[in-house]
This record gives C-alpha cells, structure tokens and sequence, in this order.
C-alpha cells in the first residue's frame, strides 16, 4: 500500500458518466466509471462488446462529451470545457491506437502523411525535410523499412497497416496511448508482434497505456492492473494476476470461464459459467465500491460481499 | 450414414487463381478425408487459404478462380451414389449439392442475414426449399428450429428482423438456417470470430449439439487454435495453400511436430509469461504468386534445415491419425526440441 502512494496519478476517472442522444432518447452508456491509471502501467479496460470500454477510451481523448463526472489528466481536469492551451497539450501527450487496421488508415494518402500529419500540428516549427526524417524514424522504431513512407496503405498487410497505426500515435512523442483492441483484428502470429512491440516501446520511453479488449487471457499478459466493466459499471478491479487467480465478481468469473484454452483435455472438463445479472438483489441496498481484497475492489452489496468471499 | 464413414474425399487439390495476368496458386495440391459425424477444424492465418479450399466444396469460388487439378468426391448423398463435386460444372447440379448435402455459416452474421426480412421467413424459405414443408407444418418447423439453437420467445422472435437481434443470437438464427436446409456436412467459416468471448463459447456449445442431433459433420474454419481444442476431433493446419499437420486434437496440442504448429501455439497468449516476449513469428506469409520451393515456412523458420529450402517434404506418418509434412520427422533429420511452451502442453497430456 506504501509503495502504491509514491506512484505517480497520470489519469484519474471520477464518477463519469457518458450519455448519448438526449431527452427522452438518452442513454448512459457509462454511469459513474471511477479508476486511476498510474504512470507508466498498462492499465486494462476489459468488457464485451456495448459494455460502454470504447466510450470510455473515447471520452477520455475528448472525442465523445461527458455528462457528469470528472477526467483528470496529471491533476488538470481535461472533460468539458478547457483552455486552449490544455487542449493542445492533451492533443500532443494523448494518443490513440484503433482497431481495425483496414479501416483507420487514410486509403488515399500516402504513408508519409498519415504518419506525418500529427507533427504538422503539434510541431509547426518543423521544416518538411525534418518530419520527413522523422517519420522515417517512426517506421524504423516499429518495425517497418523507411522506404515504406512513399507507399499507400493497400499494399500492406494487417500486421504492417497497425504498426503503421502505432507510428503515426509514437511520432508526437505521447506520454498516454489509448489502445483501443489493437490487436483483435489481426492473425495470431501476427498479434503477438505487435504485443512485442507495444511493450517494447512503453519499456524504452515509459508510455503508459489503456489497454481495451474483450479477451481476458490478452489482458492477463499485457496488463498490470485490470478493471472489468459491464453494461458501463465497472464491477471489479485489481492487479491482473489477482484479478485473474481471485476473480470474486460473477461477472468476471463468467468471462474467465470462457478464455479458451488451447488444451483439449482442460476444454472438456471446462465448466462455462454464465452470467445473470437479474441475480443481484439491489432492491435494499444499491452496490457499493468494496476493497474486499487488499487492492482488489468490487462493485456489491454487503449481503453479496459475504456470500461471495464465503464461495471462494 | 454411418459414423466414421468417408463422407468427403480430397486428392491432390490445387486451385488458381488469374489476377490481371497473373496466376495466383492458392490451393497446392491437398489431399484430405473427412469422415461422418466428426468435427474437423481447419486452422490457418489469412491468406493460407481456407477459406478457398472449403469454398471449393459448394462451387463458390470467384469467377476468376478454377481448380486445376485433382478432384473432390462427397459419398453422402441419399441414393448412395459419389457426386464429383470437381465435375460439377452447371449450376443446376450445384443447388442440389449447396444447403441439402454441404451448408455454409460465414463469419459476420450481421452481414449474412437479409435486413428486410423477418428472421422467421429466412429459416422458413430454407425449411420450405429444402424439406418440401408449407403453410402451418413450415412454420411449426421453423419455431422448432429456433428453439433448438436456443432462441428463447421463439413465437415473439420469428416475426422480428436482424437488427432486432445481438450478435450472438443473429449467430444463432444463421446456424438455424443451415440446420433447416437438412445438411450432411455443415461448413463453418470462422463462426466466432465478430463475437465476444463468452458468446463465442456459447455458440461452439450450440454448435456441438447441433451436431449430436442432427447427425452433422462439421468442418470448422478459424484462425485461433484457442478456440478449437474445446469442439474439434481433428485438426489440420494450413499454410501458404497446404496442409501442413493433420491429427486429432490431442496429437495436434499435446504432440505437435511441424515448426508451424509449434509457432501457432506458442504465439498464443495463453501461453505468454508475464514481462516476457511472446514467441513470434518473423516475416509475413509466402507470396503465392511466385512458386515455392521446398518448405513453404522455411525462410520464417529460424532452425529450418538445409534441405527446406530446396525440396517440399512429403506427409511422414507419425501415427495413423497424424502427419506432418516437415523434414524433421525424416529419419536422418537433426533433433530438434520444440519451443517452451509446446513442451510445457506436452507435459499436460502426458
């Protein structure tokens, strides 16, 4: 516990809340989401999909509007309205990582520009020839030859499309890349490259990262900390190697039971756990933020506390 | 149909493909058997070609791509006489082998449903085309269907549309359509991939039932070797146009032999230890425009032996379930000890 207060707070989530449309259409994709991620981790956001992750990652780089709560970027708040001057650091230290490769490039612009074009804002003061070498250099640190700047996007592959994804968000120089399932559009050998390479390049320049996914097993390996979120609650946070061996939400223990493995005899024995959220009785008492765990919080009741301890 | 009877026989396949002028040579020369009422996965990375090759079996492949050589016989038809699915060249020949003998499930089941239609009068027109039912007995059936693929409210859901329906459940209402055409071998292309974990394993659940009560042989696409250690009998493995391992799913995750094999699995996460790489592997799959000589995985294969690179290894016998096509198991190859992790899984079966 000592040692977690002398890390340094980068990102800090108070009782967000996403909406999207308005009056009697509205609906809160997120309610009341609070975490922390703490420089230099690789903090996991896993749910499945309309679990409200991606809004999530989304408000935080300021491309969707929050409608309650607070986002703190390095104690500054960085939701709603805020200064010119902020918006242009945040532009520069936040960056994003997408999922699908095929559909996030640029298809008419030549490689050059779509790696390059970030600098042209955040760096004005560069002449042509210096992003030139930059980009080149951003090739190189992910892997991909410079030569490769002058080339359009439909001649590579789904590995190269997200590594030149990845270079295009390094060539700012951020300090927070969101990773939104960057790698489950890609082919299994092909993910593991690029989980090579994210980790690579947040040990030499200590990025920290928000890593979304649907698949817990991806998580366990990439992830420090991992939240689990469901239908915009976050139901259970933890250290991922306690969040994966002491799973105490259903919720999560239902996911963890699907991670297939690659072992037909422990697939057959594999008992699918599924999740019913009618089970909760919230009637009496509304779930509360628990530490039931040293550093391991659940969102429940106090009923559902004790019982839920007692099963493990 | 008895179980375990061959119900589909591959020989020497090669498919082409003409790209402006160029031949692209996708299938390269593949000999398979599949037999009734097993489940067969066919593993491999994009472009490895699995997607042709089961294509191939329904006559589906794009107009510019044609077999070439070899030949595919299906022994499941009701009069007992073997169709050359190969031959088949007229349409009219097709409609009888697609839906009734070999349905497909393609992967996104929010682009394979018709958004205009009721799902109840998609599975209907398969049950009315393919059992002669109409009227009531055609409707009746179709409420059948979809409770068996675990569509709760099946009177509610039939006069609903797709966009009505989650992921998972228009997963469902598709594998309701292929069932209702009474196939013989369904064909399943990548089923899970657009679907959340806990969906994925609900669909391979439903899939396996599927399969018991319908008497169905499966034959399953993926490219996550995760995902089919649960469902498959057998597993074959393919790379650059090739069947490069095949052995039922024990001998395939428990005793692989093919560095290919061993790379897939390796690569996993599953397998990866915390702080540490993941094992993976370099370079991109072969061009298939330019012919290959030997080992198609030997320039990826950093401990590929010399003779890799100059002749294609034919299937050595590992048993009579398993073989690889790899020089490795040639009795005058160098011992050479798999990676960690596929001896780490070696030691689970043991």
């Amino acid at each position: 516990m000592a040692e977690e207060q002398k890390r340094e707070v980068l990102v800090e989530v108070k009782n967000l809340e996403v909406t999207y449309g308005s009056g009697r259409k509205a609906y809160k994709a997120v309610s009341n989401a609070n975490f922390t991620i703490y420089k230099g981790e690789t903090f996991g956001l896993v749910g499945e999909s309309g679990s409200g992750k991606t809004t999530i990652g989304r408000a935080i780089m300021r491309i969707l509007p929050t409608s309650g709560g607070e986002i703190l970027y390095k104690g500054q708040k960085i939701n709603g309205k805020i200064s010119h001057a902020l918006d242009k650091q945040i532009i520069k230290e936040i960056q994003m990582i997408f999922q699908d490769p095929q559909s996030s490039l640029n298809e008419r612009a030549k490689v050059s520009y779509i790696v390059g074009e970030g600098l042209m804002n955040v760096r004005p003061d560069l002449s042509a020839a210096e992003r030139e070498a930059k980009v080149r250099q951003a090739l190189l640190d992910v892997g991909l030859l410079p030569e490769f700047a002058s080339r359009f996007p439909h001649e590579f592959s789904g590995g190269q499309r997200q590594r030149i994804g990845i270079a295009r968000a390094l060539i700012v120089e951020p300090e927070f890349i969101i990773a939104d399932e960057p790698i489950s559009a890609l082919d299994m050998s092909i993910r593991a490259q690029v989980l090579n390479l994210l980790r690579h390049i947040q040990k030499e320049r200590n990025i920290t990262y928000l890593f979304i996914a649907h698949d817990l097993s991806v998580m366990r390996y990439i992830s420090d900390r991992i939240a689990v979120i469901h239908k915009g609650d976050i139901v259970e946070l933890a250290d991922a190697e306690e969040l994966v061996t002491h799973a105490i939400h259903p919720y999560t223990r239902s996911l963890l039971s699907a991670i297939p493995m690659p072992s037909p005899r422990r697939e057959r024995n594999k008992h699918l756990l599924v999740y019913d959220p009618s089970m909760h009785d919230y009637s009496k008492e509304a779930p509360q933020w628990r530490e039931l765990r040293p550093n391991h919080f659940v969102l429940c009741s106090e009923a559902e506390a004790k019982q839920w301890l007692s099963e493990m | 149909m008895q179980k375990n009877q061959l119900i589909l026989s591959v020989k020497d396949l090669n498919i082409k493909f003409n790209l402006r002028g160029k031949v692209l040579h996708a299938i390269r020369g593949i000999d398979l058997d599949v037999y009734h009422g097993e489940v067969l996965a066919i593993v491999g990375e994009s472009g490895s070609g699995k997607s042709v090759f089961t294509k191939s079996f329904m006559g589906l492949l794009d107009a510019n791509g044609s077999i070439s050589s070899g030949t595919i016989d299906y022994y499941g038809a009701d009069d007992g006489k073997p169709i050359r699915l190969s031959e088949l060249t007229k349409e009219k020949d097709w409609l009888k082998v697609r839906g009734h003998e070999i349905a497909m499930i393609m992967q996104d089941p929010m682009t394979s449903l018709n958004p205009l239609k009721t799902i109840g009068d998609q599975i209907m027109e398969a049950v009315e085309l393919h059992q002669g039912l109409k009227g009531k007995a055609a409707k009746e059936k179709t409420l059948e269907y979809l409770r068996d693929v675990g569509i709760t409210d099946a009177e509610k859901r039939f006069d609903q549309y797709p966009h009505e329906f989650s992921g998972g459940m228009r997963q469902r209402v598709v594998i309701a359509i292929a069932v209702a055409c009474n196939p013989q071998i369904l064909i399943c292309d990548e089923p899970t991939t657009a679907l959340d974990v806990t969906i994925q394993a609900q669909i391979l659940e439903l899939l396996k039932e599927m399969r018991v009560k319908y008497n169905l042989t499966i034959i399953l696409i993926t490219h996550d070797l995760g995902v089919v250690a649960n469902i498959a009998d057998r597993v074959a493995v393919m790379y650059a146009g090739d069947i490069v391992e095949i052995g039922t799913s024990d001998e395939i995750y428990y005793d692989p032999r093919h560095p290919y094999t061993w790379a897939l699995l390796s690569s996993m996460p599953q397998m990866g230890i915390k702080g540490e790489d993941l094992f993976n592997i370099q370079g991109t799959p072969p061009n298939l425009f330019t012919e290959i000589h030997g080992d198609a995985f030997a320039p990826r294969n950093p401990q590929a032996l010399k003779i890799d690179f100059v002749k294609r290894p034919p299937y050595f016998n590992v048993s009579l379930t398993h073989k690889a096509k790899t020089w490795l198991l040639d009795p005058r190859a160098p011992k050479i000890d798999p990676p960690a992790a596929v001896q780490m899984l070696k030691e689970e079966g043991m």
